[in-house]
C-alpha cells in the first residue's frame, strides 16, 4: 500500500518534471510567453479560431508586458513603409582609377543598398510578428482552457486549431496559394531576360530567396540559395544567369501583391528555370 | 493530469519546423536585347593625341562600343538624346544610378580616356548593373594611339562577356575576297578589316585570282589559294610584313587550306589524276602526310578546336556529304544524312557544332549540326548563302550571299552574319562586293 502510493507519487513527480522541462524547452524554442498562473482552457470549434486576416485582440493578461511594449510602437513604421518602397540609393565610392583584375571574381555578393529611412528594421518586423503570434495563442488558450475540464480533449483537434490560428503562409488554402503564385509569376516573368547562349541554359536553374516589405518592394538583395547545371566550364555563364534572375526581381520591384497575404509573401523563393523557353 | 495531452499538443505544434516557404517557379521570360547606356567617355584632362583630343576620342570610343553591342543583337544601346545626365570624370566610378533608371537602362558602361606620357592612351572601362547599383567589372586597357579602336573593342568584349557569360568577339578581324568588275574578268583581291568593318585595306593587288583565305591561330598569317602563274596553289601571307610565300611547290593544284589549332601544320587538298585527297603539311619541315585515299573528291578539311579530329566533305558516296575522321586520317565516318548535299564544313571554336553549306532545290543555305551529325538546323533561308566562318566565341556565323539572277544584286556577293539562333541577320558593309570571309581568332 505504502509502496504503491510511493510508486504513484514518484510517477506523478516524474511526469510533472517532464512536463515542466518540456514546457521550459518549448518556451525557449519559440519565445512562447510564460504564464505561471493557471490559465482557463476552453475548447473552441475550428470556425471560432481567429482568422488569419484579422488582427488578434491583444490580451494583456497573457502576453508578457515587455514584449507588447517593445513591439507595439514599432508596428506602425512597418505600415508607413508601404508608400515608399523604392530603396534610397547610396553613392558608390570607388577609387577613380580602376584596378586591373587578373582573375574573374566569384559570384559577387550584391552590394546592399542602405535601408531607406521610412522602412522598419527587419528586427522590429520579426518582433512584431512574434508578439502577434503570442497574443493570438494566448487569447486562444484563454478561451480553450475551461472547456478542457468539461470534456475529454482531442489533442489533434487542438493542435490543428492552434496551427490554423498561426498567421503564416503555409496556412493559405490551395486556391489562395495558386493565386499568389500566379500573381508573382506574372509580374516577374516579363522582367526576366535570361542569357540563352549555348546548350548550358537547358540544364541551368537558380533558386533565389526574396524578402519584400509591405509595399512589395525588395528588401536587401535577393539571395542565391541554389543553382543547378553549373560546371567547371560554364562558371561565367552561371554567374550571368544568376544575375539575370536577380535583375528580374529588382526590376519588377515593387510587386503588386494582396496585402492580406503579406505573411505569405514577405519571404518567398523563386526558382528560375528556362528549360521550357525556346 | 488532463492538461498533459493539451501540453503535448501545444508542443507538437510549436516544436514543429517552420512552415514551408512559398516557392514559385519562373519558367518563362522575355527574349529582348538588353537596354544599355554607353555615354561618351570622360577624360581627366583634355589632351591632344595623333587621333584627336582625348574628349573626342572618348565620344568615338563610346560609339564604337555601342555599335559592337548592337551588332550582337543581344543589346539595345539607348539613344544618347534620351540621357538625362552627363557623365563627368568623377561620375565614371560613381554613376548617378537613378537617372539611368529613369531611361530604363539595365546596364551602364562608363569610361575614361587618358593620354599617357609615353604616347599611349589608356581606356578605363567600367560596367555597372543599374538596378542593383553594383559595379560588375572594370579594367584598364592601354594601347598606341592609332589602335584606339581596339581599346573600345576590348571594352565591348568585357561588357559582352560579363553580361552574357560567354567570351566576346569584337576585338577580331575579317579577311575576305573583295570582288569587282564584270563577271568575265572579275578582279579578286584579299582584303582585311576589323570585325566592324573599320580599318579596311587590301592585301593583294588583284593581278591573280585568290580564294579561301584562312587565318592562322596567331592572327598574323593567312593561308589562301592563289592562281598566280595560272597554277592554283596554296600560299601564306604575313600581315605584318606583307610577304607572300608558296607553302610547297607541289606538282598538282593545291587548295582549301586550313591551319591546325597549334598553327604548326595545315591541312589542304591536292588533286592527282582526277582524285582529290586531304593532306597535312607540317609547316616547319614541309613534310606532307596523306590523310584520305578514297577515289572521290575529299576537300574542305577543318580541325576540331582540340586538334584531335578533322571534318571534311567528300563525294565518295555519290553527292557531297560531311565526314569526320581522326587527325591521323583514321576512323572516317559520314555524319550528314539529310536531303540534299552538304559542303564547306567548319568546326566551331567551341567544339560543339559544325557549320556547313547545304545545297538542295537550287538553293544554298547555312546550317549547323553536332559533330555526331545530330541536331541539324538551318540558320538562313535565302537564295544562295555559302562559306560559313565562325566568330571567335562560336556564337555568330559569317558567310557570303549571292543575289538571285532576277534581282537587283544579281550575281553579286555580300558578306552577312547570323546569330546561332538564326536571328539577327546583318549585312557587313564592304567597299566592293565580298565573298569567302574568314573570321580571325581574338586579337591579343
Amino acid at each position: 500500500m505504502t509502496e504503491g502510493r510511493a510508486l504513484i507519487l514518484t510517477g506523478v513527480a516524474h511526469l510533472a518534471l517532464l512536463a515542466g522541462l518540456s514546457l521550459t524547452w518549448s518556451m525557449q524554442q519559440s519565445s512562447f510567453p510564460s504564464f505561471s498562473e493557471a490559465v482557463p482552457v476552453e475548447i473552441v470549434e475550428i470556425s471560432d479560431v481567429p482568422r488569419i486576416t484579422e488582427p488578434p485582440k491583444p490580451s494583456i493578461d497573457a502576453a508578457p508586458q515587455e514584449l507588447t511594449e517593445d513591439a507595439a510602437p514599432e508596428i506602425s513604421p512597418v505600415e508607413a513603409a508601404a508608400p515608399e518602397p523604392e530603396p534610397a540609393p547610396e553613392p558608390v565610392k570607388l577609387s577613380p582609377v580602376p584596378a586591373l583584375e587578373a582573375k574573374p571574381k566569384p559570384l559577387p555578393e550584391p552590394r546592399k543598398p542602405a535601408p531607406p529611412k521610412a522602412e522598419a528594421k527587419p528586427k522590429a518586423v520579426k518582433k512584431a510578428d512574434t508578439a502577434t503570434e503570442a497574443q493570438e495563442l494566448s487569447s486562444l488558450i484563454d478561451k480553450a482552457l475551461p472547456k478542457a475540464r468539461r470534456r475529454p480533449v482531442d489533442t489533434s483537434d487542438v493542435a490543428r486549431s492552434i496551427e490554423k490560428s498561426l498567421p503564416q503562409g503555409a496556412r493559405l488554402d490551395a486556391r489562395a496559394t495558386a493565386t499568389l503564385e500566379q500573381a508573382i509569376r506574372s509580374q516577374v516573368a516579363p522582367c526576366w531576360n535570361p542569357p540563352l547562349g549555348g546548350e548550358d541554359v537547358r540544364n541551368m536553374t537558380v533558386l533565389l530567396r526574396i524578402q519584400l516589405n509591405r509595399g512589395g518592394a525588395v528588401v536587401g538583395a535577393p539571395e542565391v540559395l541554389a543553382q543547378t547545371g553549373v560546371t567547371a566550364g560554364n562558371q561565367a555563364y552561371a554567374r550571368a544567369f544568376a544575375e539575370s534572375a536577380r535583375r528580374a526581381v529588382i526590376r519588377c520591384s515593387p510587386l503588386q501583391l494582396p496585402a492580406e497575404y503579406f505573411d505569405s509573401w514577405k519571404l518567398f523563393e523563386l526558382n528560375f528555370d528556362p528549360s521550357k523557353m525556346t | 493530469m488532463r492538461l498533459f495531452p493539451l501540453m503535448f499538443a501545444l508542443l507538437t505544434v510549436i516544436a514543429a519546423p517552420a512552415h514551408a516557404v512559398l516557392r514559385v517557379d519562373i519558367n518563362s521570360g522575355i527574349q529582348q536585347p538588353m537596354p544599355i547606356a554607353v555615354p561618351a567617355f570622360a577624360t581627366p584632362a583634355v589632351a591632344p593625341t595623333a587621333a584627336g583630343s582625348t574628349d573626342v576620342l572618348g565620344r568615338q570610343m563610346a560609339e564604337v562600343i555601342a555599335n559592337d553591342l548592337a551588332s550582337s543583337g543581344l543589346f539595345r544601346p539607348l539613344d544618347p538624346a534620351a540621357y538625362t545626365t552627363r557623365v563627368g570624370f568623377p561620375d565614371v566610378a560613381a554613376p548617378q544610378f537613378p537617372s539611368w533608371r529613369t531611361i530604363a537602362a539595365q546596364a551602364l558602361v562608363t569610361g575614361s580616356v587618358q593620354a599617357n606620357a609615353d604616347g599611349t592612351i589608356t581606356l578605363g572601362c567600367y560596367l555597372y548593373d543599374v538596378f542593383s547599383e553594383e559595379r560588375l567589372d572594370a579594367q584598364n586597357f592601354t594601347a598606341t594611339v592609332p589602335t584606339w579602336r581596339r581599346l573600345a573593342h576590348r571594352c565591348a568584349d568585357l561588357v559582352y562577356s560579363r553580361l552574357t557569360g560567354e567570351t566576346g568577339y569584337f576585338d577580331s578581324r575579317i579577311v575576305y575576297v573583295s570582288e569587282t568588275g564584270p563577271k568575265t574578268s572579275r578582279i579578286k583581291r584579299l582584303a582585311i578589316m576589323d570585325q566592324d568593318g573599320a580599318n579596311h585595306r587590301f592585301l593583294t593587288n588583284g593581278q591573280s585570282l585568290v580564294l579561301t583565305p584562312r587565318f592562322a591561330p596567331n592572327q598574323q598569317t593567312i593561308a589562301y589559294m592563289s592562281f598566280a602563274q595560272n597554277r592554283p596553289r596554296v600560299y601564306v601571307y604575313n600581315i605584318g610584313s606583307g610577304s607572300q610565300q608558296l607553302v610547297g611547290d607541289f606538282p598538282n593544284m593545291s587548295f582549301a587550306p586550313r591551319f591546325a589549332p597549334d598553327g604548326n601544320s595545315l591541312v589542304l587538298s591536292m588533286a592527282q589524276a582526277g582524285n582529290t585527297d586531304i593532306y597535312r603539311l607540317d609547316i616547319g619541315s614541309r613534310r606532307l602526310t596523306r590523310l584520305t585515299t578514297s577515289p572521290g573528291i575529299d576537300t574542305a578539311a577543318s580541325y576540331s578546336p582540340d586538334g584531335t579530329k578533322i571534318v571534311f566533305e567528300s563525294d565518295r558516296g555519290g553527292g557531297q556529304q560531311i565526314y569526320v575522321m581522326n587527325a591521323d586520317g583514321s576512323g572516317q565516318q559520314r555524319i550528314s544524312f539529310g536531303d540534299g548535299r552538304y559542303a564547306t564544313p567548319v568546326w566551331s571554336p567551341r567544339g560543339d557544332l559544325i557549320a556547313f553549306t547545304k545545297m538542295g532545290g537550287g538553293q544554298f543555305k547555312i546550317g549547323v549540326m553536332r559533330p555526331d551529325g545530330g541536331g541539324e538546323r538551318l540558320l538562313t533561308n535565302s537564295w544562295q548563302d555559302e562559306g560559313p566562318t565562325w566568330s571567335p566565341n562560336g556564337r555568330v556565323i559569317m558567310f557570303f550571299r549571292t543575289g538571285q539572277s532576277s534581282r537587283s544584286r544579281a550575281g553579286n556577293a555580300d558578306l552577312w552574319s547570323v546569330d546561332l539562333t538564326g536571328l539577327n541577320e546583318r549585312r557587313i558593309q564592304t567597299p566592293l562586293d565580298g565573298s569567302d570571309p574568314a573570321w580571325s581568332p581574338l586579337l591579343r
